[in-house]
C-alpha cells in the first residue's frame, strides 16, 4: 500500500497555520531566509533547474528551463501567480491558499530572490473568496512582520504582492489569458511567441507559474537537490542519444474525485500508477473501473485497462493523455460516457472565449453534436446522397454518382481533430483550449465508441457494461501507440 | 534582406517581413481576414496557416522536417540568419503556403467560418469583393456539414454612416482594432464571450447607445470589413461592385491628398474608397472625403452658361458667353483686370489660366480663391487638414510661377478686387458662402465672370457664369501640404455643356488673340515641368499611380 508523502501538506491540518505566529513556528520563512543567507539568486535558479521541477499548472514545462528565458537585462520584471484554478476536476491550490497562504509567499519570495523581481501579482480564481480572504490577511501580516515590501530584513531586497481576483473565466487559467486580464483587458490569450518569459505583463519579462509550483521551492531550497530528486522516476528520453534525462521528480497533490471511496487531494510522489492512486483514494466505489480521467477534464480518458499508466508528465505524455493540473475523475460501471463527454462539453462550449474561428465556432458544434446523440437523435446510418459536380456535357449537376455523408460519430471525430488534430498532437487554434475540446471529445468516442453507438441506435442514453462499453485494446488507438518510458537507471 | 524558399520559389525579401505580405510579393496568394497591414496582428482568424519548416528535436543537425505545428503567416516574419543556422547553407527559412495539411486546414477553418453564416450573398452588398465569397470559392469545401441551429444575432445601427449585420460578422475584430489604434476612439468592442462574440458600440442596459461610431474616421471600418457584416449606408443597396468601373484619383476635401479610387457609373459616382499610399493617407481617409462626392452627382449642376441681363441670369450658348467676355476684356485696362484661380482646380487649369492672364491681358494681378477653413482633426495615426482645398500649394506656386505675379489671398485680394472693374474668378468650390468682406467686394466689381460648377453665393454675383468641371470629370495633378504631386483621373462625363476649366480659359484666350493651345492635360503638365521651378520631374508619366515629391 502506498503511503502519502506529505511535503506541501505537511501542515496543512495544523490549526491556525494560516497565522504568522503559527506558520512560523513550523519553520516558516525560515527557509526563505536561508536562501538569501546561503545562495545568491544564480545558484538558487540551478537548484530549481537541477531539481528538475516541473509546472504543476498543467503543461509540465521545467521550471528551471522557464527561468532560464527571462532576460535578465530588463527592468521590471515580473512575476505572475496563477491561483486561477478551474479545471473541472482540480482543487489543491485552493486548500494551500484557504490554509496556508503564508507557504505561498514564502515561495513567492524565493522565485523573486532568485529571478531579482519586485513585483508579483497572485491572479485567484474569482470563486475563491474565502481563499483571496486568507492569502490578503497573511499578505497583510507578512507585510508587519517585514518579510513583504521594502528591504526585507535588511537584505536590500524589495518584493510587493498583490492580489486580483478574476471575474470567473475558465480560459484566464491560460497563462496569456491571464496576463491580458489582469492588465484590465478582455481575457483572451496570446499568440506565442512571445512566450511571457520575454514579453509578459505590461509587454514586460514575466515568470508564470502555479501556486503548487512555487509551493515547492522552499522545500528545494531548505532539503536540497538531491533529496528532492530522489522523490518520482527521471526518464531517458530516447528520440537522444545518449538519451537526455526527463525528470518527473517531486511530489504531485493530486486530486481525486468521482467514484472512490475517499475522495480529496492526495499528496503523492509522481509516478504511481492509476490503480494504485486508487487505493490510495480508499479504493473504487462500485464494481468496476470504467474509465479514468487523469489530469482534469481537458484530459484523454483512459480505460479500465490502461489503468497500468504512471501517473506522471512523461508516461501519460506518451500514453496520449496527460496529468494536466492532476485532477483524476474515476468513474465506475454505472457512468455513461455519452452523458460525461455533454457534460465536458458543454462546461468547453461555455467557457471558449470566441477569440479564434476554430474554437469559437467549432465547440459548441461539437456540443451540438453530443447533445443530439445524447437526446437520442443522432444520425444512426451513413446516407447516401447523389453527388454534385461537373456532369456529362461539362456542366454543373447532378454526376449520376452518390456519396456518402458522414455519421454524427464520424462528424464529431473530424470536427473536433479540425479544431485541434488528435493524432499528430497539433493544434489550429491561438491556445491549447482547442486541444483541451478535442481531446475528449476523440479519445471518449474512440475509447467507447460501442456505448456511443449504443445510445445513437437504441434513441437514448444508454449504459453498457464495461466489457462492452470499451473498445478492446487492439482497436484502442492510444493503447497501440502508448510508448512506457523506462527510467535512466534502467538504460543504464 | 533575407533569403527564403517560398514553395517553389528562392525569393529575397525584407527583414522583419511576413510571409503573407512576403507570398504576395511574389504572386502567391495567403488567404487571411484579420490580418491587415495597417493594423496589429492578433492572428485570430487562424485563416493564413502555413507550413514552417526546421529541425525536429533529437534529429541530426542538418536535418529539415515540417514542423509539427502549423504557423500563422501574419505572425511569422522572416529575418536573416547567421551562417549556421541557415538551412541547407543558404536558406533563412523554408515555408510552404501549399502543402496538403495547409489546403486542409484552410478548408477546416473555412467550414468553421462559414456555420453560422446566413449564406445571404444574394442581398448582401459585399458580394462580389467579399473574400469570404472568394476565399471560399479558391479555397473552401463545396458544402457544409453542419445541421445545427445558427446563431442569429441582431442588425445593428452603429453610426451616422455604418450598418453592422451582425450575422455575417465572422469577429475578425479589425474594425474594433481600427478604433482602438487609428482611429483611437476606441467605439467598437466585443460583447459576450465564445459563439456569442458580437461587435457593438457601448450601450446602457435598455440597449441605448452611449457613444454612437461617429469619428471621422469611422467609414474605414467598412472598407477593412473583409466580410458584408460592416455596410455603408451611403451605399447600402446602391449598387453591385462589379457593375462599377473604377479610377484612381486623388480626394479633394483637404490638403492632405488622400489616394483615392472613384468607382463610378455612366450616370454618376457611386462612392469613394482610399487607396495605399506609404506616405500620405496609408490605407485610410477621413468620412467627410469619402462622404464628399455627392456634389458630382447633383441636379443642379451647372450645365450652361448664364448671362446677366437686367439682374436676371438667364441661360445662354458658349459662343455668345466668350463673345461677351471678349468685349469686356478688350475695353479694359489690365491694370483693372483680377484673375483670380482656384485652390480646388487642377495644376493645368492654374498653368492655363496663368499664362492667360501673364501673356495675354498682361495683368500681374492674381489671386487665390478657396474652400473656407475647416477644423484640423488629429488621430493617432491620421490627419484631417483644416485647409480644404486639394490644390493651395500647387496653385499659389503656379499661378506665380511668371515674372512678376503676384498672388494674392485673402484680404489684400479682396480689396484689390473691389477696386477692380473685371474679375474672372475660377472658383469650382461647391457651397462656397462668401463672407461679408468678400461679397461686398465681389458686389462692387462692374463685370464678373464667374467658373463653377453648382449654383452658388458666388454665380449669384456673376455677370457671367462659366460651367466648369469637377474633379470627377477631369484629368489633372494636385499638390498636396506637404508637396507630392499626385494626379486625379476623369471617370464620368462632365454635364450638359460644362468643359474643362482650363479649356474654358484657353477659348477665351484664343478670341482675345493669345497663343494657348493644348489639347490635353497631360501636355500642360509637359509646360508645367519645363517653366515652373521645383515642378521638373512633375509631368503624368512620372507622377504615375503613387505621385512624385516635390523636393
Amino acid at each position: 500500500m502506498v503511503q502519502e508523502k506529505r511535503i506541501l501538506y505537511e501542515h496543512l491540518d495544523v490549526p491556525n497555520i494560516n497565522t504568522f505566529d503559527v506558520y512560523r513556528q513550523h519553520d516558516g520563512y525560515k527557509r526563505f531566509e536561508k536562501a538569501i543567507a546561503d545562495y545568491q539568486p544564480d545558484d538558487v535558479s540551478k537548484m530549481v533547474m537541477d531539481s528538475g521541477l516541473k509546472g504543476r499548472g498543467g503543461a509540465g514545462f521545467s521550471t528551471g528551463l522557464k527561468w532560464s528565458f527571462v532576460p535578465k537585462d530588463i527592468e521590471p520584471r515580473y512575476l505572475c501567480c496563477n491561483a486561477d484554478e478551474s479545471e473541472p476536476g482540480t482543487f489543491s491550490n485552493r486548500y494551500v491558499l484557504e490554509k496556508n497562504p503564508h507557504l505561498l509567499i514564502e515561495g513567492i519570495l524565493i522565485c523573486c530572490y532568485a529571478m531579482g523581481i519586485e513585483t508579483t501579482y497572485v491572479y485567484i480564481r474569482g470563486e475563491f473568496t474565502l481563499g483571496k480572504k486568507m492569502l490578503d490577511a497573511a499578505l497583510e501580516e507578512a507585510y508587519e512582520q517585514g518579510y513583504l515590501g521594502e528591504n526585507i530584513k535588511d537584505s536590500g531586497i524589495n518584493v510587493n504582492i498583490y492580489s486580483h481576483p478574476g471575474a470567473g473565466a475558465y480560459i484566464c487559467g491560460e497563462e496569456t489569458g491571464l496576463i491580458e486580464s489582469l492588465e484590465g483587458k478582455r481575457g483572451q490569450p496570446r499568440n506565442k511567441p512571445p512566450f511571457p518569459a520575454v514579453e509578459g505583463v505590461f509587454m514586460k519579462p514575466t515568470v508564470v507559474q502555479n501556486v503548487e509550483t512555487l509551493c515547492n521551492l522552499p522545500f528545494i531550497v531548505d532539503k536540497g537537490v538531491e533529496w528532492y530528486t530522489e522523490m518520482g522516476p527521471t526518464y531517458g528520453d530516447a528520440r537522444f542519444d545518449p538519451p537526455k534525462p526527463d525528470p518527473n521528480t517531486g511530489t504531485k497533490l493530486y486530486c481525486i474525485s468521482g467514484d472512490v471511496n475517499e475522495p480529496g487531494v492526495y499528496e503523492l510522489e509522481l509516478g504511481l500508477t492509476c490503480s494504485e492512486l486508487i487505493e490510495v483514494a480508499g479504493g473504487l466505489r462500485g464494481e468496476e473501473v470504467k474509465a479514468v480521467i487523469p489530469g482534469g477534464s481537458s484530459a484523454p480518458i483512459l480505460t479500465n485497462y490502461e489503468l497500468d499508466t504512471r501517473l506522471d508528465f512523461t508516461s501519460l505524455t506518451l500514453a496520449k493523455s496527460m496529468l494536466g493540473s492532476g485532477g483524476i475523475i474515476v468513474m465506475n460501471e454505472t457512468r455513461n460516457i455519452v452523458d460525461c463527454l455533454l457534460n465536458i462539453m458543454k462546461f468547453y462550449a461555455h467557457e471558449s472565449c470566441g477569440q479564434c474561428t476554430p474554437c469559437r465556432w467549432g465547440t459548441p458544434w461539437v456540443r451540438d453534436i453530443v447533445q443530439r446523440i445524447a437526446d437520442g437523435e443522432g444520425r444512426q446510418e451513413k446516407i447516401t446522397r447523389p453527388k454534385f459536380g461537373i456532369a456529362e456535357g461539362g456542366r454543373w449537376g447532378d454526376t449520376g454518382e452518390t456519396e456518402e455523408i458522414y455519421e454524427d460519430l464520424d462528424l464529431l471525430e473530424s470536427v473536433a481533430n479540425n479544431i485541434a488534430n488528435v493524432d499528430t498532437m497539433t493544434w489550429n487554434t491561438i491556445c491549447v483550449f482547442g486541444i483541451a475540446v478535442s481531446w475528449p471529445a476523440v479519445s471518449y468516442m474512440r475509447k467507447f465508441r460501442p456505448e456511443f453507438e449504443a445510445t445513437i441506435r437504441e434513441g437514448k442514453l444508454t449504459t453498457l457494461s464495461v466489457e462492452d462499453a470499451t473498445v478492446p485494446p487492439e482497436e484502442n488507438y492510444a493503447f497501440q501507440q502508448r510508448i512506457i518510458p523506462k527510467e535512466m537507471s534502467e538504460l543504464g | 534582406m533575407a533569403f527564403i524558399k517560398l514553395n517553389d520559389l528562392e525569393i529575397e525579401v525584407e527583414d522583419g517581413t511576413n510571409i503573407v505580405e512576403a507570398a504576395r510579393q511574389n504572386g502567391i496568394e495567403v488567404p487571411h481576414y484579420c490580418y491587415h497591414p495597417g493594423l496589429t496582428r492578433p492572428a485570430n482568424c487562424r485563416m493564413c496557416l502555413i507550413e514552417t519548416y526546421g529541425t525536429p528535436p533529437g534529429a541530426p543537425p542538418g536535418t529539415i522536417a515540417p514542423d509539427r505545428q502549423l504557423a500563422t503567416g501574419c505572425t511569422t516574419t522572416v529575418r536573416t540568419a547567421p551562417p549556421e543556422r541557415k538551412y541547407e547553407e543558404k536558406y533563412d527559412a523554408i515555408i510552404r503556403t501549399d502543402s496538403p495539411r495547409v489546403i486542409k486546414a484552410r478548408e477546416d477553418i473555412l467550414e468553421f467560418l462559414l456555420v453560422h453564416h446566413p449564406l445571404d450573398c444574394p442581398v448582401c452588398d459585399q458580394a462580389g469583393e467579399c473574400d469570404l465569397q472568394d476565399f471560399s470559392h479558391r479555397h473552401g469545401r463545396d458544402k457544409s456539414r453542419y445541421v445545427e441551429v445558427k446563431n442569429v444575432p441582431p442588425k445593428k445601427d452603429l453610426g451616422p454612416d455604418v450598418l453592422l449585420y451582425s450575422t455575417r460578422c465572422i469577429v475578425c475584430t479589425r474594425c474594433v482594432r481600427f478604433c482602438q489604434e487609428v482611429s483611437g476612439t476606441g467605439e467598437l468592442g466585443l460583447i459576450n464571450r465564445g459563439s456569442h462574440d458580437e461587435i457593438d458600440i457601448p450601450r446602457s442596459h435598455e440597449g441605448n447607445p452611449i457613444q454612437v461610431l461617429d469619428n471621422k474616421l469611422a467609414g474605414n471600418v467598412v472598407d477593412i470589413c473583409p466580410v458584408g457584416a460592416l455596410i455603408s449606408k451611403d451605399f447600402l443597396f446602391k449598387s453591385r461592385p462589379w457593375f462599377m468601373d473604377k479610377e484612381d484619383s486623388i480626394c479633394t476635401g483637404c490638403s492632405v491628398g488622400c489616394n483615392i479610387t472613384v468607382e463610378y457609373k455612366e450616370d454618376g459616382v457611386y462612392r469613394v474608397k482610399p487607396r495605399f499610399h506609404e506616405d500620405i493617407n496609408k490605407h485610410w481617409m477621413c468620412d467627410d472625403g469619402r462622404l464628399g462626392y455627392h456634389y458630382v452627382n447633383r441636379e443642379d449642376r451647372l450645365q450652361l452658361p448664364l448671362k446677366k441681363v437686367d439682374n436676371e441670369q438667364s441661360v445662354t450658348q458658349w459662343a455668345d458667353a466668350i463673345n461677351i467676355i471678349k468685349e469686356k476684356l478688350s475695353d479694359v485696362e489690365a491694370d483693372d483686370i483680377v484673375v483670380i484661380g482656384s485652390a480646388q482646380g487642377t495644376n493645368e487649369d492654374n498653368y492655363v489660366l496663368q499664362l492667360f492672364a501673364h501673356d495675354v491681358l498682361n495683368t500681374t494681378q492674381l489671386g487665390l480663391f478657396g474652400q473656407l477653413p475647416g477644423e484640423e482633426h488629429k488621430y493617432p495615426q491620421f490627419t484631417i487638414e483644416s485647409d480644404k482645398n486639394p490644390n493651395t500649394a500647387g496653385a499659389r506656386t503656379i499661378l506665380g510661377s511668371a515674372n512678376g505675379n503676384v498672388v494674392l489671398e485673402n484680404d489684400a485680394l479682396w480689396e484689390k478686387v473691389s477696386n477692380a472693374k473685371v474679375v474672372y474668378l475660377v472658383s469650382g468650390i461647391p457651397d462656397r458662402i462668401l463672407q461679408d468682406a468678400e461679397k461686398a467686394a465681389l458686389e462692387n466689381v462692374e463685370f464678373l465672370i464667374v467658373q463653377d460648377i453648382l449654383p452658388s453665393e458666388v454665380t449669384e454675383l456673376a455677370d457671367i457664369v462659366l460651367p466648369g468641371t469637377t474633379f470627377a470629370e477631369k484629368d489633372g495633378t494636385f499638390t498636396n501640404s506637404t508637396g507630392w504631386v499626385q494626379r486625379i483621373r476623369k471617370t464620368i462625363d462632365p454635364p450638359g455643356e460644362a468643359q474643362l476649366d482650363w479649356q474654358i480659359t484657353q477659348q477665351i484666350a484664343k478670341q482675345l488673340g493669345g497663343e494657348i493651345n493644348y489639347s490635353f492635360a497631360g501636355e500642360i503638365s509637359i509646360a508645367i515641368s519645363e517653366h515652373v521651378e521645383g515642378y521638373e520631374v512633375a509631368t503624368h508619366q512620372n507622377i504615375g499611380d503613387t505621385g512624385v515629391k516635390l523636393s
